[in-house]
């Protein structure tokens, strides 16, 4: 427990500890006489620390002065202004916003699809499914082999051109959420990027 | 302790300062001055560097304060600053810099002679130790004490993670402690 507490004096000294951590080495504390001990040391290496004396500087002013008037030229144009911080959430809010509307859309057009081939519409469905959706190569066999093609593979062509269909729209679908996925994921590199602390160039300056 | 929240003043000028005004940047050097010399001073162990890192800090912060973000603690960026610029001057640092210069600067309150000395020597020991840590460890210490950080902000200023802040800060006080033994045992007797 010693060691643990060893590594953790110095946050205590410096009020950084919390919670469990803080009751643990407060509880060690009080039975541990070594550790006491330590933390008293560097308690007074803190104090002498603090209470070196410093030397006279310049008066703060006198500096301020002095140096304003060695300020190097600089451009005066006004720098770019920065978009508030809350733009960047535009952007992830409207990604979302398409989703949404997407999702909506392919839900209520399989369910519209699902309830009208089961029959449950009835004839109401006839305003806005005025013709079944028809595939290339459907509209291709139909027109060259229209008149020879009997009933049962007339329906089997149809269901045939039903599946592709369905599937095609399955497959839009997916490739719509799939763009909105890829664009939020650039969005959140994006992000990153602006988020993290860009080390200054300080070496190169003065 | 927290950092101080940006007012709306030292927004306005940091904006202006942002635009190429001299006299509002006057006025943030002047407001930060006095915080700045001192971790720089404790960085660099003399007064002279010091005062030439300072300017070299503020310089640097004129050049770079368009890439200053507004809602950011200036004082934590310009710590940055500041520590980078002592270590910069530490480094181009000459050896022929007289040791005991800066110490003659410091003021002596009614003390004899023989005080005065050992106030002096018991200066430089400390100073000298704190001089002998590794630049890292030293940053963080300085920032502690000094720059009265909290350890998330001394990350921050340092771009280091909290753990290395404390594990670079247990490694500065034991070497302190292990430094100052004699000037420690005095000190406790004082306090005694």
């Amino acid at each position: 427990m010693c060691e643990e507490a060893h590594a953790l004096l110095n946050a205590y000294l410096d009020g950084e500890l919390r919670g469990w951590r803080l009751r643990e080495l407060e509880g060690h504390l009080e039975s541990c006489a070594v550790c006491r001990n330590e933390l008293k040391e560097l308690q007074t290496v803190s104090n002498l620390l603090r209470s070196a004396p410093t030397p006279t500087f310049l008066p703060a002013g006198k500096f301020a002065a002095r140096l304003t008037l060695q300020l190097p030229r600089r451009s005066l144009r006004d720098p770019l202004p920065k978009p508030p911080s809350w733009t960047w959430w535009l952007v992830p809010a409207g990604l979302l916003g398409a989703w949404f509307f997407l999702r909506t859309v392919f839900t209520l057009a399989t369910a519209i699809t699902a309830a009208d081939a089961t029959g449950l519409l009835g004839q109401s469905s006839a305003w806005f499914n005025g013709s079944q959706p028809q595939a290339l190569w459907y509209l291709a066999v139909n027109s060259l082999f229209g008149s020879q093609v009997s009933a049962a593979q007339q329906s089997t062509l149809s269901l045939f051109n039903q599946v592709n269909t369905f599937g095609g729209d399955l497959l839009e679908g997916f490739l719509w959420q799939a763009m909105i996925v890829l664009l939020y994921w650039v969005w959140l590199a994006a992000w990153w990027l602006h988020r993290a602390p860009r080390p200054l160039e300080l070496t190169a300056a003065g | 302790m927290l950092a101080p929240l940006i007012t709306e003043t030292e927004a306005d000028l940091i904006l202006k300062s942002q635009q190429g005004d001299r006299n509002a940047f006057g006025e943030l050097v002047r407001h930060y001055y006095s915080r700045l010399i001192h971790v720089i001073y404790r960085m660099c162990g003399d007064a002279a560097l010091a005062e030439d890192a300072a300017q070299e800090a503020f310089l640097r912060a004129w050049l770079h304060i368009s890439s200053f973000r507004l809602g950011e603690p200036l004082r934590n960026w310009l710590y940055r600053i500041a520590v980078n610029a002592a270590l910069d001057i530490l480094r181009r640092r000459t050896e022929e810099s007289a040791e005991d210069e800066n110490l003659q600067m410091i003021p002596e309150q009614a003390m004899s002679p023989e005080e005065a000395l050992i106030e002096k020597e018991s200066t430089a020991l400390l100073q000298q130790a704190v001089k002998s840590l590794p630049e890292a460890a030293r940053s963080v210490l300085v920032l502690r004490e000094y720059g009265e950080l909290s350890y998330q902000e001394i990350a921050s200023v340092l771009d280091i993670p909290i753990g290395t802040v404390m594990s670079r800060l247990n490694y500065a006080r034991d070497r302190l402690r292990e430094a100052l033994k004699d000037q420690m045992l005095q000190a406790e007797n004082e306090y005694v």
